[in-house]
């Protein structure tokens, strides 16, 4: 693929609800934090992609009223709507478009005002025939596979539960993150309240309020205003089949996640992800999932993920830091979280991080995930490819 | 916003399509439907499933009462275990991204595929759900409102009640980086969303047309758009449209439009604009040199354009 780079990031402040603000107000806060950042202005942007999940708010074709959030009146837009990867396919879609030679720089703005709907009836809307009935929402999902999943990997309940811990205690350092909780114990995690067996409160991601920008250059554009920038070496996108019984073990064989990271890591040249990789950014909806991202992203061999949880391989000052933002589990503007992912990968690659930045962070992982159904995974690094 | 030194777009070949029959009820699944528009393709284009490297789709989850309602399409479109890109407007949308996917150098051949079922709910009631719901949606104001607002700015309005007849209906077509000799190529392509409420743009003109058009024209070389096109395939769904269609594209009053009969006599929503490029396809195809314009439309009144330039090789 043509070169293409990051070149400024933008977020609100991710909340429980921002009834300070309506949908294209809070798009509008990103947008000009992610063009200050880039030091470019409205005009600098010849094309626009947005991301939502439209039915968690009830509407249809959001984008035609909010996109003038986002400076979009009078510019090519249009919307990525593929359920959590929604943020990442937006962000892929951008680096698309930006080394397509049509445009030389393109917006990316993702958005979820989760308060304004109701997410669970979102969710339930699947295949009216079969999976609707047994299948709907979040919850339900996780927990038929998480079951299978600790039988077979050997997990239990104090692994994911430090999950939970690690990914609210790395939020307290960003000031964007909706639950910040730097004093989370196990025991609280393993207190809360249980939703699914055995899915308790603490292991799940939010429902936030938030949206998340990022500016997206051709590689000649990118590389005249500077050295700075995040390039992108590697994206890949996965599809699955959607039906429950098709699905083989999902969280155990996660077969899209595990092909899209074969594709981008031949794409970047990663051998060794827990060596190559000095930071990453992955799209975890509960503290399972991620122990089950480390085995298909190859951080580990399968049934290893316990061990390195329990090692703090993962954590803040371990081998690889994952989710120094605080991650999905801390934020979820459904429609954001991917493009938060892909901007807080670039923050650590350009060393604006803040209290969360991984010393000299070099080669960035991102990954987007729609439950089962997609697999996104993209590698920055701060050398142009 | 236009750099000299940007590089031109590499032609992106339409290899084939197909579209079901547009009836006022399709009684098969979503799935279904879009099956058979994508099987014809594939044959159409000579293609096997294992030669598509990347598909995009286009839908609207409230339009089919479904969460990220391309889920349903994922087996009948090829996508297990490949690339899937879902755009939430018109298919002409999503073909333009497949060619910025080719351009990019990410995929080699992509299929797009559009599908819309009007039969499933009353659908101008439904895109009462897309207007601003401070302002617009607690009026009543809908897709048709705004639509009659138009027409009764600049034509007789009498002439509202002919809407196109909206019904079931699925597309696909294939993109490609390789061309065959005597197909089809893109050479320039263009979007626009214009402002969202009526009260902030000229409803007596398409301005957004113009914009879109504008890009591809320049992507293309075409400096002459009166005399460039053999034929024009626009997504009318009104007849005071096709007014505004031509003074937007400035394709003047001889360049012929909808030769294969157009959108009135029945379309399905979301499908109409990759309907409209296949139609400027198989209309200049085995004449080198012949262009033609391709259009897709969205939301109220034309709010969203997209536009394909379509050259014979």
């Amino acid at each position: 693929m043509n070169a293409v780079a990051v070149i400024g990031t933008g977020q609100t402040n991710h909340a429980k609800a921002r009834p300070d603000v309506t949908q294209p107000e809070l798009i509008r806060e990103a947008v000009d934090a992610a063009l200050v950042d880039a030091g470019l202005t409205a005009d600098d942007i010849d094309a626009v992609v947005m991301s939502n999940m439209e039915m968690f708010e009830g509407r249809a074709l959001p984008e035609l009223w909010v996109a003038e959030g986002a400076y979009g009146t009078g510019k090519p837009v249009f919307k990525i709507a593929t359920g959590g990867t929604s943020g990442t396919s937006a962000c892929i879609a951008g680096f698309h478009q930006a080394g397509s030679g049509a445009f030389d720089t393109v917006l990316v703005v993702g958005f979820e005002k989760h308060s304004e709907g109701h997410t669970q009836t979102g969710m339930a809307l699947v295949d009216p025939f079969w999976d609707r009935a047994v299948a709907s929402g979040a919850l339900g999902n996780f927990a038929l596979s998480i079951s299978q999943y600790m039988a077979e990997r050997g997990v239990t309940e104090e692994h994911a539960a430090q999950v939970a811990v690690k990914a609210r205690r790395n939020a307290a350092n960003n000031p964007h993150a909706h639950l910040q909780m730097p004093d989370l114990t196990i025991d609280d995690v393993l207190k809360s309240r249980m939703l699914a067996e055995p899915l308790h409160l603490l292991d799940m991601c939010p429902q936030s309020d938030g949206a998340a920008a990022i500016v997206v250059a051709s590689g000649d554009t990118a590389r005249k205003r500077g050295p700075k920038a995040a390039w992108v070496h590697a994206a890949a996108t996965r599809h699955d089949q959607p039906y429950l019984g098709d699905l083989d073990r999902r969280l155990i064989t996660t077969r899209a996640l595990r092909s899209a990271a074969a594709s981008a890591y031949a794409q970047a040249g990663i051998t060794d992800p827990l060596r190559d990789f000095d930071i990453a950014e992955i799209y975890e909806p509960a503290s399972y999932a991620e122990l089950a991202w480390y085995e298909a992203l190859e951080f580990c061999d399968d049934g290893e993920a316990r061990r390195l949880i329990d090692d703090g391989v993962t954590s803040m000052d371990g081998e690889l830091p994952v989710n120094p933002s605080g991650g999905v589990l801390s934020t979820n503007p459904v429609g954001a979280s991917g493009v938060i992912r892909v901007a807080e990968a670039s923050l650590q690659l350009l060393g604006r991080a803040g209290d969360r930045q991984v010393a000299g962070a070099k080669t960035a992982l991102a990954t987007g995930y729609g439950v089962y159904a997609w697999s996104d995974v993209i590698v920055l690094r701060s050398e142009m490819p | 916003m236009a750099d000299a030194s940007r590089q031109r777009q590499r032609d992106v070949a339409v290899l084939g399509g197909a579209e079901t029959e547009i009836v006022p009820e399709d009684l098969r699944s979503i799935p279904e439907m879009v099956l058979e528009a994508v099987a014809g393709a594939l044959d159409d284009a000579a293609v096997q499933w294992e030669d598509v490297d990347a598909i995009v789709t286009a839908s609207v989850d409230l339009f089919d009462g479904l969460t990220a309602s391309s889920i349903a399409v994922t087996e009948v479109v090829g996508a297990v275990l490949k690339p899937e890109t879902r755009i939430a407007a018109d298919g002409m949308a999503a073909a333009i991204h497949a060619v910025h996917q080719i351009a990019a150098g990410a995929y080699g051949t992509v299929l797009v595929v559009a599908h819309g079922k009007a039969s499933m709910a009353p659908h101008w009631d439904l895109t009462e759900w897309a207007m601003d719901p401070v302002y617009l949606q607690p009026l009543g104001v809908d897709f048709l409102t705004v639509a009659g607002l138009q027409a009764n700015l600049i034509a007789d309005s009498n002439r509202v009640g002919r809407c196109a007849s909206l019904g079931d209906g699925a597309c696909a077509v294939v993109l490609s980086s390789s061309v065959p000799s005597g197909a089809a190529v893109i050479t320039g392509t263009g979007h626009d969303l214009d402002a969202h409420y009526p009260g902030d743009r000229d409803l007596s003109t398409w301005s957004g047309l113009q914009r879109a058009a504008g890009r591809a024209y320049e992507q293309a070389g075409v400096r002459d758009p009166a005399t460039a096109f053999a034929v024009a395939e626009p997504s009318c769904m009104f007849p005071h449209e096709e007014g505004l269609f031509v003074e937007a594209t400035a394709i003047g009053k001889n360049t012929p439009l909808s030769p294969s009969g157009g959108l009135m006599e029945g379309t399905a929503p979301i499908v109409s604009g990759l309907t409209r490029l296949l139609a400027a396809a198989r209309a200049i195809e085995g004449n080198p040199g012949r262009r033609a314009l391709a259009h897709g439309a969205w939301g109220p009144a034309g709010q969203g354009h997209a536009v394909a330039i379509v050259e014979a090789t």
